[in-house]
C-alpha cells in the first residue's frame, strides 16, 4: 500500500511521521467501517424488530393484562413515541453501553448478555480447539493418505458432522454417555450440588473453579463440558478438515514438494514448513468463520444440554418478541465477527510475509 | 504423489497409536452417578420465563408457583378441595351481614426472613401496592370495586393483627376469598425492608426482581437466571415446619433432557414431560406420572365479527367437526379432557362431566347446521394457531373432518406472542389458544369469555377473550352480573348451569379441552401434594 522502501538504519523523523499519520488513517478508516457496520445492524434489528407483528407489551404483562396497565406498559416501554425518536434513544444509549430491559427476564441486556455470553464462550472455545486440533492434522493427513482407509474414515466423519443434526447427537450422546455408561456429566454446565459453590470471577467455570482451587468441581465441569464441546467440535472438525484437504492436495501436488523431498527434506518439514505455510492464510479463514458461527450460540446443542448460553438467550428473546435483547445480542455478533477479522487480518501478517510487505 | 504417500507410509503405525491412544484416553469416565441430597428436593423445569419476584407483577404459572411456596396469602386452597378455602396468613375471618365487609385475624408470631415483624400494616400496604402499582395482577382487586383512589380506604389494618377489606358490592365471599387464594395479591411484604431499597416511587418493584422479602415454608436463596435456584425452608416460619430443607429447581428447557435426568435420578422431579415420554415412563413403571386438572381451557375462537362465524349456527357446526372422543385418546391422553364448558371441572357452578361436554364428531349434524346457516356447500376459514405441542394435532385433525363437509380450513402457525398480538388486536377470523381463569368459580370465565363490558373497537378490552372475538350480548352480560350478586348459592349454581348451556350452543369459543398440569416423579419422592391453583412443597418428603 504504501510507497516508502524499508531503508536500513535510523529512518529520518519525517518518514517515521508518514508512517505514523499512515497507520492512523487506516486505524481511522477501520474504525469508522467497524461504527458504519454496527450502526447498519442496529438500524436493521431495530426497524424489523418494530415492524414485527409481535407485541411486546404481551411479552411483558402477558395474555390477561387490562388496558390500563397494557397502556402504563406501551409508554414505558417508549413504544408511544414516533419510531425514529425510539430508535435516536436507543442509538443514544447503546452509545452509552445500555441496551436497555430486557423483556422477559426483567434485567438489563447487558447483565443478561455479561452472564449468558462467558457459557457459550467457554463452550465455543473448547469445541473450536477440539475442531481445529483434529481437523487441521485431518485435513493434512486425508491430502497425504488420500484415498486410503483414513482418508475415507475421516470423510465419513465429516459428513456425520454435517448431516447429522447436533441435536439429535447431542441426545444420542448424552443417552450413551450420561444415561448408559455413566461417564460424564449430565445435561448443564455444572451438578447442582457444585453450582452454589462457585464463586464467579470470569464466568468461565473452568477457569473459576481452578483459581478457587476445587479441583472436584472443576472435574465435573469438565465432565459436562465435555460432550456439547465435541458435539460442537465435530461439525468445527468436518468443515476445517475438509477444507484443509482440498487446499493441501492442490499445494501436495505441486513440483516445490516433491523437489523438496528429493533434495532430503523429511517428511514433516516438507509437509508441514512449506505445503502447509502456503495454505495457512486460507485455513485460518475457515477456523475464524468456524469460531464465529460457534460463538454466535448452537441454539439447539444449548437447548439439548440445558446450557445457559448465549443462543439459547437470543432465540428466546427473538420468540417473545424482546427486542432489546434481540438488537443488543445482534451487535455483539457484530462485533464478534469484526474482532475475529481483525484477529484474522494480524495472522495473515504472520502466515503470509507478501502481505506484510504489501503493507509496509 | 504415490511416491509421497508410500514415503510416508511408515507413519502409519504411529498414527494408529496415536489414536489408539486418544480413544483410550476418552473412555475414562468423568463422572459418578449422582443421587439428589435426601434432605432436598431437586426439580427439572423450565423456568424462563421468571422475570421477577414481585408479587404485584408476577404473570405467568412458574412464578405464581414458586411464590406461593414463598409467600403465603391471607387465605389458602384446602390441598384436597381446590374449592374450598382454608386459614394461611389469617386465622380467621368474619364476614358482615351485608357481605361488603371482611374481617380477617391474622396469626401471630409473623417475622419476615430479614428478622422485621410482620404485621397487619404490613399486609395492607402490600395490598393497596398491587392497585397503585397497576401491573395486571391489580385487576384482581379492581375488578371487585378497588381503585388507586379508595384501595387506601378500603384495605386497612385497624391494629396489628387485624385485616378489613371493604367491597362495592354484596359479592360471593367465597368468590373473594378464592380470588385472594389464587392471586398474588394478599401476600405480606416486608415493608421496612422494601422501603430501605426503593427506587423512584416503585414501592420496592426493582428490588423485588430478584429477591423476595415475603413470608412463607420456604424462602428463595439464590436464582441465577436461565439457570436454577434454591428455596430453603424459613427457620422462623409460624406455621408447620416443611418437611425437606431445600428444594432445587434447575432449569431444563428440552423435554428430553428432562426425561434423561429424570430417569437416570439426578433429579426428583421433571415438569415438562412430553405427553410421548409421560406415556413410555407410565408403562415402563420405573416412575410416577402425576397429573391433575388446571383451570386451563383450550379451544377455538371464532370472530363474531367475521361474516362467516357471526352466525351462531356455523359456530355450531364447527363444534360438531371436533373428534373430542379421537383426540382423547390420542393426543391428549397426557394433555387435557374434554370439555366444552367454559366452567372447568372443579370450579363451584361447573357442570358435571357429561353435561359439561355433550358434542362429539357428528359430520351429518354439521352439514345439516351449515346448511340451514346457507353453507350447503361450505366455506374457507383461517385457523390461527401458536406453538402449544397439541395445538397442531388438533387443528389438523379437525381441518381433515371440516373438509368432509367442505369447509376448507387453512392453519397459519406462527409464534404465540405474534397469535396473541393477531388475537388481542382482532385481526383472525379463527384461532386455536389457551387461556387460564384465575378462581374455581364459573364467575371467572363467565366474566371474561361470555360478559363483554363495551364491544367498541376503541375500548380495547384486550383481557377479555370475548371482547377479542367479538362477541357481545346484552342478555348474556346481564345473566352473567346477576348470577355473580345472586345471594342464595343454589340459585347461582343453577343461574351458572343455564349459562353455560346456552353458551355451548351459541357462544363465539368452541372449547375443546381441559388441560392437565403433569410430572414425573422419581420413586422415592412422597406426598407431591396439588390441586389446579397450586402445588405444595412444604407437605412433600422422601
Amino acid at each position: 500500500m504504501s510507497l516508502i522502501e524499508p531503508t536500513a538504519g535510523v529512518q529520518p523523523a519525517e518518514t517515521r511521521w508518514a508512517r505514523v499519520a499512515e497507520r492512523a488513517a487506516s486505524l481511522g478508516k477501520l474504525l469508522v467501517s467497524v461504527a458504519v457496520t454496527l450502526l447498519g445492524l442496529a438500524a436493521l434489528t431495530f426497524f424489523i424488530g418494530r415492524l414485527l407483528p409481535i407485541d411486546p407489551v404481551v411479552s411483558v404483562l402477558g395474555d390477561n393484562a387490562s388496558q390500563e396497565a397494557y397502556q402504563k406498559m406501551y409508554v414505558l416501554l417508549g413504544l408511544d413515541k414516533p419510531l425514529w425518536e425510539q430508535f435516536l434513544l436507543y442509538l443514544k444509549h447503546v452509545c452509552m453501553l445500555d441496551f436497555g430491559t430486557s423483556l422477559t427476564t426483567g434485567h438489563p441486556v447487558s447483565e443478561d448478555i455479561a452472564r449468558v455470553f462467558p457459557a457459550t464462550l467457554e463452550l465455543a472455545s473448547l469445541a473450536a480447539l477440539i475442531g481445529t486440533s483434529l481437523g487441521i492434522p485431518a485435513g493434512v493427513l486425508s491430502a497425504m493418505y488420500r484415498n486410503t482407509w483414513f482418508d475415507h474414515g475421516i470423510r465419513f466423519i465429516g459428513l456425520l458432522g454435517h448431516s447429522a443434526p447436533n441435536f439429535w447427537l447431542g441426545l444420542m450422546g448424552l443417552v450413551l454417555f450420561y444415561a448408559a455408561l455413566g461417564w460424564i456429566g449430565g445435561p448443564g454446565r455444572i451438578d447442582f450440588m457444585y453450582e452454589f459453590d462457585v464463586h464467579k470471577v470470569t464466568g468461565f467455570y473452568l477457569i473459576d473453579t481452578a483459581i478457587a482451587g476445587n479441583w472436584e468441581a472443576f472435574r465435573n465441569v469438565f465432565s459436562h463440558l465435555i460432550l456439547p464441546a465435541s458435539i460442537l467440535g465435530l461439525s468445527g472438525l468436518s468443515y476445517i478438515s475438509r477444507m484443509t484437504r482440498s487446499f493441501m492436495i492442490e499445494q501436495l501436488s505441486q513440483e516445490y514438494v516433491i523437489t523438496a523431498r528429493i533434495k532430503g527434506l523429511s517428511w514433516a518439514r516438507s509437509v508441514w514448513i512449506h505445503a502447509f505455510r502456503n495454505v495457512a492464510v486460507q485455513v485460518v479463514t475457515v477456523v475464524a468463520l468456524s469460531y464465529a458461527f460457534l460463538l454466535e450460540g448452537a441454539v439447539l446443542t444449548e437447548t439439548v444440554f440445558a446450557w445457559p448460553g448465549f443462543g439459547r438467550y437470543l432465540t428466546n428473546a427473538m420468540l417473545a418478541g424482546d427486542m432489546n435483547a434481540v438488537v443488543g445480542c445482534s451487535l455483539l455478533i457484530g462485533v464478534i465477527f469484526v474482532v475475529l477479522n481483525l484477529v484474522c487480518d494480524l495472522l495473515y501478517r504472520i502466515f503470509d510475509p507478501r502481505t506484510r510487505q504489501e503493507q509496509s | 504423489m504415490m511416491t509421497f504417500t508410500r514415503a510416508c507410509a511408515t507413519r502409519k503405525k504411529r498414527l494408529t497409536a496415536l489414536i489408539a491412544l486418544s480413544l483410550a484416553g476418552s473412555v475414562i469416565p468423568l463422572a459418578a452417578q449422582a443421587e439428589t441430597p435426601a434432605d432436598s428436593l431437586v426439580m427439572a423445569w423450565n423456568i424462563d420465563a421468571i422475570s421477577t419476584f414481585d408479587p404485584a407483577q408476577i404473570g405467568e404459572v412458574v412464578t405464581n408457583e414458586l411464590i406461593k411456596n414463598t409467600c403465603d396469602t391471607l387465605v389458602d386452597f384446602d390441598p384436597k378441595d381446590e374449592s374450598k378455602i382454608i386459614p394461611s396468613l389469617a386465622k380467621s375471618w368474619d364476614i358482615s351481614a351485608d357481605r361488603q365487609t371482611l374481617t380477617f385475624h391474622l396469626n401471630s408470631g409473623l417475622v419476615f426472613p430479614s428478622g422485621n415483624k410482620g404485621s397487619a400494616q404490613d399486609l395492607a400496604w402490600s395490598m393497596q401496592r398491587v392497585v397503585l402499582l397497576g401491573f395486571g395482577n391489580s385487576a384482581t382487586l379492581t375488578e371487585y370495586g378497588f381503585t388507586k383512589e379508595n384501595v387506601k380506604e378500603r384495605i386497612t389494618a385497624p391494629d396489628d393483627n387485624t385485616l378489613v377489606m371493604k367491597l362495592d358490592k354484596p359479592y360471593p365471599s367465597n368468590l373473594i376469598l378464592q380470588a385472594i387464594a389464587a392471586n398474588d395479591v394478599a401476600i405480606t411484604l416486608d415493608k421496612a425492608l422494601l422501603e430501605k431499597n426503593i427506587v423512584g416511587n416503585d414501592m420496592g418493584n426493582k428490588y423485588l426482581t430478584t429477591h423476595t422479602a415475603c413470608i412463607g415454608p420456604y424462602q428463595l436463596v439464590r436464582w441465577n437466571a436461565g439457570e436454577g435456584l434454591v428455596l430453603q425452608a424459613n427457620e422462623n416460619y409460624y406455621g408447620s415446619k416443611p418437611r425437606l430443607k431445600r428444594i432445587l429447581i434447575r432449569h431444563v428447557a428440552e423435554t428430553g433432557t428432562q426425561r434423561l435426568l429424570l430417569t437416570q435420578g439426578d433429579v426428583d422431579i421433571a415438569r415438562d414431560l412430553a405427553p410421548d415420554d409421560l406415556r413410555d415412563l407410565d408403562k415402563s413403571g420405573k416412575v410416577n406420572i402425576e397429573k391433575v386438572l388446571k383451570p386451563q381451557l383450550f379451544f377455538w375462537t371464532m370472530n363474531a365479527e367475521d361474516p362467516i362465524f357471526k352466525n351462531e349456527k356455523v359456530r355450531l357446526a364447527m363444534r360438531y367437526l371436533i373428534d373430542y372422543q379421537g383426540l382423547a385418546s390420542t393426543v391428549m391422553p397426557y394433555l387435557g379432557v374434554p370439555r366444552a364448558s367454559f366452567a372447568q371441572l372443579g370450579a363451584f357452578g361447573a357442570l358435571d362431566k357429561d353435561k359439561g361436554q355433550p358434542f362429539k364428531l357428528d359430520l351429518v349434524k354439521a352439514r345439516q347446521l351449515l346448511t340451514e346457516a346457507g353453507y350447503p356447500n361450505g366455506f374457507s376459514a383461517k385457523v390461527y394457531i401458536g406453538t402449544l405441542p397439541h395445538s397442531a394435532p388438533i387443528a389438523q385433525n379437525t381441518q381433515e373432518n371440516a373438509a368432509k363437509v367442505g369447509v376448507k380450513l387453512s392453519i397459519e402457525s406462527m409464534a404465540n406472542a405474534q397469535l396473541f398480538s393477531r388475537v388481542r388486536g382482532r385481526e383472525f377470523q379463527s384461532a386455536m389458544m389457551a387461556w387460564q381463569t384465575s378462581v374455581p368459580d364459573a364467575y371467572g370465565n363467565a366474566s371474561r369469555l361470555v360478559s363483554n363490558p363495551d364491544n367498541s373497537k376503541e375500548a380495547k378490552k384486550t383481557q377479555y377473550p370475548s371482547w377479542r372475538a367479538s362477541y357481545f350480548d346484552a342478555a348474556m352480560n346481564k345473566a352473567v352480573n346477576e348470577a355473580l350478586l345472586e345471594p342464595d348459592e343454589q340459585k347461582r349454581v343453577t343461574r351458572y348451569h343455564t349459562l353455560q348451556e346456552e353458551q355451548m350452543q351459541q357462544g363465539p369459543f368452541a372449547i375443546m379441552f381441559q388441560m392437565y398440569n403433569t410430572a414425573g416423579l422419581n420413586k422415592s419422592v412422597k406426598d407431591w401434594t396439588w390441586n389446579g391453583f397450586r402445588v405444595y412443597y412444604a407437605v412433600a418428603s422422601k
